[in-house]
């Protein structure tokens, strides 16, 4: 058992760092083929990461340790939550410590590195990206601990593969008004915390519209390889969230080959086909003003509150 | 001394010591008044060293001697100095008319003997039955202080009422601690002596003693 | 024989000593020798000692053992008594961590009147006054150490008073409500002992049982309303952002991370203990008091460009938190539920404990910038991790600690806060299923609140380049200030790794205040074990998995790159010239965003003042903006308050005639109308 566990432990971790510019350069090429044009490939994420790392490195004047550490902080952050969130198996050695306020918690770590990075260059630029950054963060923190919360109800506990392997268990979970309100909820903390529309634009660089280009504005070459992994790394494994508690069909509870391999199957199915459909949405989608973001989080705050408060009602405890 | 003597004694002294207060109010030459409030003392002394000798205590006659010298002699020459020093003779107008304030007196000693009548049911004894005076000299005192113009006036209103409460220790309680004695001495002695500094800035700066002038340090 | 009672006996001796040798002893050795601060470094070591005792003896007590004295001839007619349990251990333990790392530090920390012989003799009181407050027994002996403390840390306070003239106000500020929270607690515990029938603990822990309700509930809110005073409680904090900053920052460090913990004391001790628990709506109170706290003081402090003040809002925030376990802990104690009670009372300790030892390095941090730049402001700070790196890593430790991240330590007790209002749904209860998500938001928000908070002050204040003259010529500490910031880092460190060390002990803690849940914690992870599933946070081993992550990355990324050498590049300056030092973001641009979005709750003020031309008023010859975010509470609440007493007061001059014979005349007429009045009911 303890050999199956690690060996999926690790695999997860290797499969989010290999696959995630996969899966989003799968999410550029629906887009592109969305809006009529022929799109770069799959490939051209690990071909950009490639070509960077390749450069020279480069440190700007004035900076300091914040900005050498941050990307290797938030590649590590989002390596520890690939390890932690029970993507293929919830029988595994560190499913004791898989909380799901650690992964949230672990989730905010990494953006903090990366504004302080940003404040650490001393332009205007990362203090803007910086600034507008932990103001969404600050507003997003409320929705995630309800959801946890909201989630933690029926399993009676905040661990990850015990909440996960009771929704494996009992279906009635997912359909339930309390599990649907959690999902919505969810959905916008991803589009928050990534980065994604219509909270950010990830392929802007006008400054009217920039958070989380702008803090990371100074970086190149391998540093900015980190960095894009890092957000990349980010996406699939909250997306991988999403799926594992949502469509938790196929995860392995116990510690056989068979069922670990096929669920990493089913993992990067479910999560290709949730990048899709993000990816298709995004066309329709326009970035909000920062100023209406609050309302957006502010409606995923109620839709959180309402999950816990129907959860409380309607198991009637 | 025969139960009887000692009452009459008592009464006696307790007698003059309310009316000394009662002359004050009438009186206006300031000269007399010092005289009246020394004959006070002398009224105090005698209750306090009846009272030691009826109870057979040698401190509380210690006490007495002590506090006939303080209130019959010590003060009253401070006050002649003061008042030579200063050389006013007579209490102007004083706020109440003289008729009214005998009136007062009479009024406030009508309410002593009623607010001490259960103080007196307590223990019936010649001392107790004595005890309206004190409070009625206090309150006559008090009076004193408030209606009259003149510093000095004022002194001798503020040292009736230490006298009356001393009667009221005394006939009630046989007199109080040594020490509680000792420094409420002290702290007549202190007062008069500020009073006799500040009459003598008065008149530095004013030209007279009346304490309305005081009224134009308020802004 | 435990160590509680000789190491309290100990603390008080050195006290007396620090407090002589404050007085005597000259300023500095003999000009021949090397200028050391004499003064300063045996009242420095007196205090040091001084802690080191109150830990011991907190220590002592929290692993089991009980201390009592009585000293009937020290206080006329009342004595002394003073009784030390496992939960006063365990403040007292964090008072005496925090004094004696503070004590090493004040050493340093010289001169602008700190070095002062009031200031330098009142410091070791002030100590002794922090570590014997938890351990008294008695009303009269808690009253007269807390009003101890109360004028120890008022003179602390004015030490600097000849520097600054903000300094006096602050003082008047800090007197007027510390003596107001005096006479309310003085009003409740006498209520309390006279209707108990005694004054010491023991009395009262055993009378109260025959207390009325009522009675009992205005015991409880009059004691809650001066401790949330003390702990700086909304709306009773006004004076925390206004003293903090202008003490000395030993002096604010000792304050943020002792004082205010005794405020959390006193609620937890009178509530939980000496009433033996209470209706729901009391807790309901403490609760939501706390939530509310803990939202307004961090939004204060990411309003806030000052440093000192930013701290001191923040301690209003985590004070907050402390206060919604103590809360949810009432909650569940009166619904039954002994063990949740427990666990949400373990919690709210933890975090005192946490918050005292990242709040001190905080501030002792602040002092240090002070001193080598003499600026609190920081939009005129910055770039200062080149100048103080030592500094500047340990402010690093402490903000991971205040922004409740892994692998900081203020993480673990949130997290055991959040644990125990989640699992606190097994509660039945509409209230609690209301509540307890609305604590679940607060804490969530002023969660990430203080992370834009602490990226702030770290950001803002330490990292890019310096923004002014006295910013760039800053240098580092003195190594004494040093040791006392690495000893508190120390601390910060441990709790955060291997907090389960605690865990016996704060369960004994709980169980003196009346709450037996059993072992909630245990090992050096966090086990959470309640009737069902039991959840568990490991601190070191997600810290050894970043760790492990942080490397594998670097090693990797080395092998996989060819060229190795960095090297130096210009910052992107969309070919305008070099960027300057003043197009940096400051703490006031940085909070801008969020001012935006909470400005209903704000305010703002905004001022904007055109001077004309003298000859032509369409021609500008000055303009001056200025933009304040007031503290609201302190405009809706206090303001009209104090405009009521000003006009009584000044009503009230018409009484003064001026006259002597009115004022006379004032007393005699109420002498003989009271004594008419007893004639007359008699």
């Amino acid at each position: 058992m303890n050999a199956v566990g690690t060996a999926a432990v690790a695999a997860q971790v290797v499969l989010v760092t290999a696959g995630a510019p996969l899966l989003t350069g799968l999410m550029r090429q629906v887009r592109a083929r969305m809006e009529g044009r022929a799109g770069a490939g799959i490939g051209q994420p690990w071909r950009d990461f490639r070509k960077l790392l390749r450069k020279e490195p480069i440190t700007p004047v004035g900076t300091g340790p914040a900005f050498r550490t941050a990307p290797l902080l938030l590649v590590a952050t989002a390596a520890v939550i690939a390890a932690l969130v029970p993507l293929a198996s919830t029988a595994t050695p560190v499913s004791r410590n898989a909380d799901l306020i650690v992964v949230v918690a672990l989730l905010a770590l990494g953006t903090v590195a990366l504004a302080l990075a940003g404040l650490d260059t001393g332009t205007a630029f990362g203090g803007m990206g910086a600034s507008r950054e932990m103001t969404v963060i600050a507003l997003v923190e409320p929705t995630i601990l309800l959801a946890v919360f909201a989630l933690s109800i029926p399993a009676g506990t905040t661990n990850l593969p015990a909440i996960i392997a009771g929704r494996i268990h009992d279906p009635a979970r997912l359909a339930s008004p309390a599990g649907l309100l959690a999902a919505v909820a969810l959905a916008v903390v991803t589009l928050a915390e990534t980065g994604r529309l219509p909270v950010d634009n990830p392929s802007t660089h006008l400054e009217l519209t920039m958070i989380h280009e702008a803090m990371i504005l100074e970086y190149a070459g391998p540093d900015l390889a980190l960095v894009e992994l890092g957000a990349q790394m980010r996406l699939t494994v909250l997306l991988g969230l999403l799926a594992s508690l949502f469509a938790p069909w196929g995860i392995a509870t116990s510690a056989s080959v068979a069922a670990v391999v096929l669920a990493f199957v089913l993992f990067a199915v479910k999560v290709a086909l949730l990048g899709a459909a993000l990816a298709a949405a995004e066309v329709f989608w326009a970035k909000l003003r920062l100023f209406r973001v609050p309302e957006l989080l502010a409606g995923s705050f109620l839709l959180a509150l309402l999950a816990v408060t129907a959860s409380y009602f309607l198991t009637g405890e | 001394m025969s139960e009887s003597a000692y009452t009459q004694l008592l009464d006696l002294a307790a007698g003059l010591f309310l009316l000394a207060a009662v002359f004050v109010l009438w009186r206006r030459e300031l000269t007399a008044i010092v005289r009246i409030f020394a004959l006070q003392g002398v009224a105090l002394f005698a209750i306090a060293a009846l009272l030691g000798v009826h109870e057979e205590r040698w401190d509380l006659l210690a006490v007495a001697a002590g506090i006939g010298a303080l209130r019959a002699g010590v003060l009253p020459h401070l006050m002649r100095r003061a008042l030579a020093a200063s050389g006013e003779t007579r209490e102007t107008q004083p706020l109440v008319n003289v008729a009214a304030s005998l009136l007062t007196a009479a009024a406030l000693t009508l309410l002593a003997y009623a607010v001490s009548r259960p103080l007196v049911e307590l223990d019936p004894s010649p001392a107790t039955r004595a005890l309206p005076v004190g409070l009625a000299v206090v309150l006559i005192g008090f009076f004193t202080l408030v209606t009259r113009r003149r510093a000095l006036s004022q002194v001798v209103g503020f040292l009736l009422l230490d006298n009356g409460i001393t009667a009221v220790a005394f006939l009630a309680a046989s007199g109080v601690p040594l020490i509680v004695e000792l420094g409420v001495s002290f702290d007549v002695l202190l007062a008069v002596l500020v009073l006799q500094i500040l009459t003598t800035r008065m008149r530095a700066a004013f030209g007279r003693t009346d304490i309305d002038d005081l009224r134009e340090l308020r802004d | 024989m435990s160590a509680a009672g000789p190491a309290v006996v100990v603390a008080a001796g050195l006290a007396g000593v620090g407090a002589l040798a404050g007085v005597f002893l000259p300023e500095r050795w003999q000009p021949r020798l090397a200028p050391r601060r004499l003064r300063a470094s045996v009242v420095g070591v007196c205090t040091a000692g001084l802690g080191a005792a109150g830990l011991v003896a907190g220590a002592a007590a929290l692993g089991g053992a009980r201390w009592s004295a009585d000293l009937p001839g020290l206080l006329p007619l009342a004595g002394v008594h003073l009784a030390v349990d496992a939960l006063s251990g365990l403040f007292m333990a964090v008072a005496g961590a925090v004094v004696l790392a503070v004590a090493v530090y004040g050493i340093g920390y010289a001169g602008h009147g700190t070095d002062a012989r009031g200031v330098q003799a009142v410091l070791p009181v002030f100590a002794l006054s922090l570590v014997l407050v938890p351990a008294a027994a008695s009303v009269s002996s808690f009253l007269l150490l807390w009003e101890l403390m109360a004028v120890t840390s008022l003179v602390l306070v004015l030490a600097e008073h000849r520097e600054r003239a903000s300094v006096r106000e602050a003082g008047v500020w800090y007197a007027v409500m510390t003596h107001l929270g005096l006479v309310l607690l003085l009003a409740g515990l006498m209520l309390f002992a006279a209707r108990a029938g005694g004054e010491t603990f023991t009395v009262l822990r055993a009378g109260a049982g025959g207390m009325s309700p009522q009675a009992r509930g205005t015991v409880f809110v009059l004691v809650s309303a001066a401790f949330a005073s003390k702990a700086g409680m909304v709306p009773l904090h006004a004076w925390l952002p206004r003293a903090h900053p202008e003490a000395p920052s030993h002096v604010s460090a000792l304050m943020s991370a002792a004082m205010v913990n005794l405020g959390a004391y006193g609620i937890v001790r009178v509530g939980f203990d000496l009433l033996g628990g209470g209706p729901r709506w009391w807790w309901l109170m403490v609760l939501g008091g706390g939530a509310v706290s803990a939202v307004y003081g961090i939004l204060q402090a990411a309003m806030a460009s000052d440093l000192k003040r930013l701290l001191a809002y923040s301690t209003s925030e985590n004070l907050g938190l402390v206060f919604i376990g103590v809360g949810a802990a009432g909650m569940f104690a009166d619904a039954g539920n002994q063990k949740l009670a427990a666990l949400a009372l373990t919690a709210a300790l933890l975090h005192v404990v946490n918050h005292a030892a990242f709040k001190a390095l905080l501030f002792c941090a602040a002092g240090s910038v002070l001193r080598a730049t003499g600026l609190r402001d920081l939009d005129q700070l910055g770039g200062l991790r080149a100048k103080m790196p030592a500094t500047a890593g340990l402010f690093t430790v402490g903000a991971l600690g205040a922004v409740a991240l892994p692998p900081g330590n203020g993480f673990v007790s949130e997290w055991l806060l959040l644990q125990s209002l989640i699992h606190g749904f097994a509660v039945p209860g509409v209230t609690t299923a209301i509540v307890l998500p609305l604590a679940v938001a607060a804490i969530a928000l002023s969660a990430g609140l203080a992370a834009a908070v602490f990226v702030k002050a770290l950001g803002v204040g330490f990292f890019a380049r310096p923004r002014s003259d006295q910013a760039a010529a800053a240098t580092e500490s003195p190594p004494s200030m040093l040791a006392g910031m690495g000893l508190l880092a120390a601390g910060c460190a441990a709790l955060a790794l291997v907090p389960g060390v605690l865990g016996d002990g704060l369960s004994r803690a709980a169980a003196a205040a009346g709450v037996t849940g059993g072992t909630i914690l245990s090992g050096g992870s966090l086990e959470v074990r309640l009737d069902r599933i039991s959840t568990v946070l490991s601190p070191l081993w997600v810290a050894a998995a970043l760790v492990a992550g942080v490397l594998a990355v670097s090693a990797l990324t080395r092998l996989v790159s060819r060229r190795r050498r960095r090297t130096n590049a210009r910052l992107w300056d969309c070919g305008g010239g070099a960027p300057t030092a003043r197009m940096a973001y400051t703490a006031t641009s940085f909070a801008e965003p969020l001012q935006r979005v909470f400005d209903d709750v704000l305010a703002p003020e905004q001022d904007v003042d055109v001077t004309p031309v003298r000859e032509s008023a369409y021609l500008v010859e000055r303009v001056r903006f200025q933009r304040r975010v007031p503290d609201r509470i302190e405009h809706r609440l206090y303001r009209p308050v104090l405009a009521a007493l000003s006009g009584a007061g000044q009503a009230a001059r018409r009484l003064a005639g001026g006259s002597v014979h009115l004022y006379l005349g004032y007393g005699f007429f109420g002498l003989v109308a009271l004594l008419v009045a007893l004639t007359v009911i008699q």
